[in-house]
């Protein structure tokens, strides 16, 4: 029995929203861009058995990605070059 | 009374110090002790700051601003991009996640027989070995875990070296070789044995003829690179692989710390006989590394660490587990990216409409990836995507600046671009791009300013390489980064060559080579 459509598009939401929980901007921007990856392929099988075994392969993952991003916020942090860097707050006079 | 008291108290002690000391002097024992008369006073370094050399500054209030220390670096610091990806490359967090259990609650030791807790971790690193033989097409006990690819490259070489040293004293490598390649080589050299150092065409690449020339008799092993680390030219390893299986006894080594995990490597089909693989490479933890040594036909060398027999003998010592499990899940990562065929996935076909669900259950903005002409279909996602920046990079940079010369290969491993900027010299512009981690080399000779010799084995003029840097791209660059480096690249040789009287002689139309620079009088 193939997952429904409601649970592959809350699977993707999952995974994109822990993708994007990652606090180090390469990281970050991986797992997104895999997510999309990944979530396209499943679009694109018609093969029900496929389905399921990419959808069971993604719920895997979305377990592993979750501690990864718990790490990761944990550790990493930094600002890149690239990134929008945060406006410089000065103390005010007042 | 609190005054006479607290008088009596300070009078005290010191009156019982005094006299214990004095019933030490007077009774000799063992250890003498160190007496406030013989500490000497040495003032504090104008450098040390104590918490008590705070001052606060007028507008803190009296209140302290305590931040601990990493709080601080991340409000100030920039990171710059990473862009060395040859040097290393960062661990990826599904594999630190793999990792984490052996660092923490699965702490057995993989050798010990008696519990769970060797259990447990044996089995951690069986798995791991299997899934390192799955990503070269090998069989799990032919992989050897060692400390990383030197150390392979060092038990390989020597090992296979000494092992037929009574009859065969002859072994081929590359100039462009790895140097603890060519260093193991000059240390054999000193040993007594003959060493052939292949010369490379001016695109990197060997000549089989000159290679099968250089073949005799008493040759044991030939020791040549997947892929080079500082020009990404990849070898023809499996004609390589043919023409030596044709010579009985010769042992076919290769260095594939680059290679692995980033083109198909399949050590059947490439009749390599030792393979040295790096964790840190393929987005695995520093400090592990794989020899592949055959079983059949099998492979005689003798082992530089002696010890309990692990390993098959050949290389003891007990494993690290956590390391062990990390390159096995980054292998396990790097086929399976590998296995996603780029092409069914992105190309919707006509099912698509009676797929279990729906387009119009997407959000629209999802983007197809874009695949670039030449990429091989059997690298995978990875693949595609280094490909498709390999390919903005250069076209970017070509179309701004003129006078580039990429080194090497322009069919080799597109994550890995050595570009020269003709009268810039690399480590001013390696200074000027603070905000971009580059390199101008491989990162084992970063240190010196000497221009890399895997440059000049290629022919490449002295200026050539002296100005040459080295881009390496991976699984985690993104788009955004490879932009903002064709920008700062872009501004920053600009910004040189127009300080270059150099470059203002060559927009005058002057051939630099032409100059005498040196003033004879005549």
């Amino acid at each position: 029995m193939p997952p429904s459509r409601r649970a592959i598009l809350s699977l993707y939401q999952s995974t994109l929203r822990t993708s994007k929980s990652f606090s180090s901007y390469n990281f970050r921007n991986y797992f997104i861009r895999r997510a999309k990856g990944t979530f396209r392929a499943i679009q694109a099988e018609s093969d029900p058995a496929r389905v399921q075994s990419l959808y069971s392969e993604a719920v895997q993952e979305l377990t592993v990605l979750r501690r990864s991003a718990i790490v990761n916020q944990l550790y990493g942090g930094w600002r890149l070059a690239v990134e929008d860097q945060k406006p410089e707050r000065f103390r005010s006079d007042n | 009374m609190l005054s006479r008291i607290s008088r009596a108290a300070s009078r005290g002690p010191s009156s019982k110090v005094s006299h214990t000391v004095t019933g030490y002097r007077s009774r000799r024992g063992i250890v003498q002790p160190s007496g406030a008369d013989r500490a000497s006073v040495v003032d504090l370094p104008s450098t040390y700051k104590d918490e008590s050399h705070f001052t606060p500054r007028a507008d803190m209030l009296g209140f302290k601003l305590g931040m601990p220390q990493r709080e601080e670096s991340l409000k100030e610091k920039v990171r710059p991009i990473y862009l060395d990806m040859q040097a290393t490359t960062p661990v990826d967090p599904r594999v630190l996640d793999a990792m984490l259990p052996y660092l923490t609650d699965q702490y057995g030791n993989p050798h010990s027989r008696t519990h769970a807790y060797g259990w447990e971790a044996e089995q951690a690193v069986e798995d791991a070995r299997k899934h390192v033989a799955d990503l070269i097409a090998a069989d799990p006990k032919e992989i050897i875990f060692t400390s990383g690819a030197t150390e392979t490259n060092n038990m390989a070489i020597k090992g296979v070296a000494r092992f037929h040293k009574e009859k065969k004293k002859h072994v081929i490598t590359t100039q462009t070789e790895h140097k603890c390649v060519l260093d193991s080589c000059r240390k054999l050299g000193e040993e007594g044995f003959d060493i052939t150092y292949l010369p490379v065409q001016t695109n990197g690449v060997i000549s089989l003829e000159e290679l099968e020339a250089a073949i005799r008799p008493d040759t044991s092993l030939v020791s040549i690179m997947t892929v080079n680390n500082e020009t990404g030219v990849i070898q023809p390893i499996k004609e390589i692989g043919a023409l030596l299986r044709k010579h009985r006894g010769i042992y076919f080594h290769t260095d594939a710390a680059q290679a692995v995990g980033k083109i198909p490597v399949d050590v059947n089909e490439m009749n390599v006989d030792i393979m040295s693989i790096s964790g840190h490479k393929l987005y695995g933890p520093k400090g592990v590394g794989v020899a592949y040594v055959r079983r059949r036909p099998r492979v005689r060398l003798e082992p530089i660490l002696n010890g309990g027999g692990q390993e098959r003998g050949l290389r003891s010592g007990t494993l690290p587990t956590a390391l062990a499990v990390g390159i096995g899940e980054a292998a396990r990562i790097a086929k399976k990216e590998m296995a996603v065929s780029t092409v069914s996935s992105f190309v919707l076909d006509d099912d698509y409409a009676r797929s279990p669900f729906h387009a119009s259950c997407y959000p629209s903005d999802l983007p197809f990836i874009q695949l670039s002409s030449g990429n091989d279909f059997r690298a995978g996602r990875d693949r595609a995507h280094v490909d498709a920046l390999s390919k903005r990079l250069i076209e970017g940079i070509n179309a701004n600046v003129e006078h580039v010369v990429r080194n090497g290969d322009v069919a080799g491993y597109p994550g890995c671009i050595n570009l020269s900027f003709s009268y810039v010299e690399g480590e001013s512009l390696l200074m000027a791009l603070k905000d971009i981690a580059l390199s101008s080399g491989s990162a084992c000779t970063s240190a010196s300013l000497e221009p890399s010799y895997v440059l000049r084995a290629l022919g490449a003029a002295e200026d050539m390489a002296h100005s040459s840097l080295r881009f390496g791209l991976g699984r985690f660059t993104t788009e955004a980064e490879v932009d903002f480096v064709i920008q700062q690249i872009v501004r920053t040789v600009h910004r040189l060559r127009e300080m270059s009287p150099l470059w203002e002689m060559v927009q005058e139309g002057i051939d630099i080579n032409s100059i005498d620079w040196s003033q004879s009088h005549n």
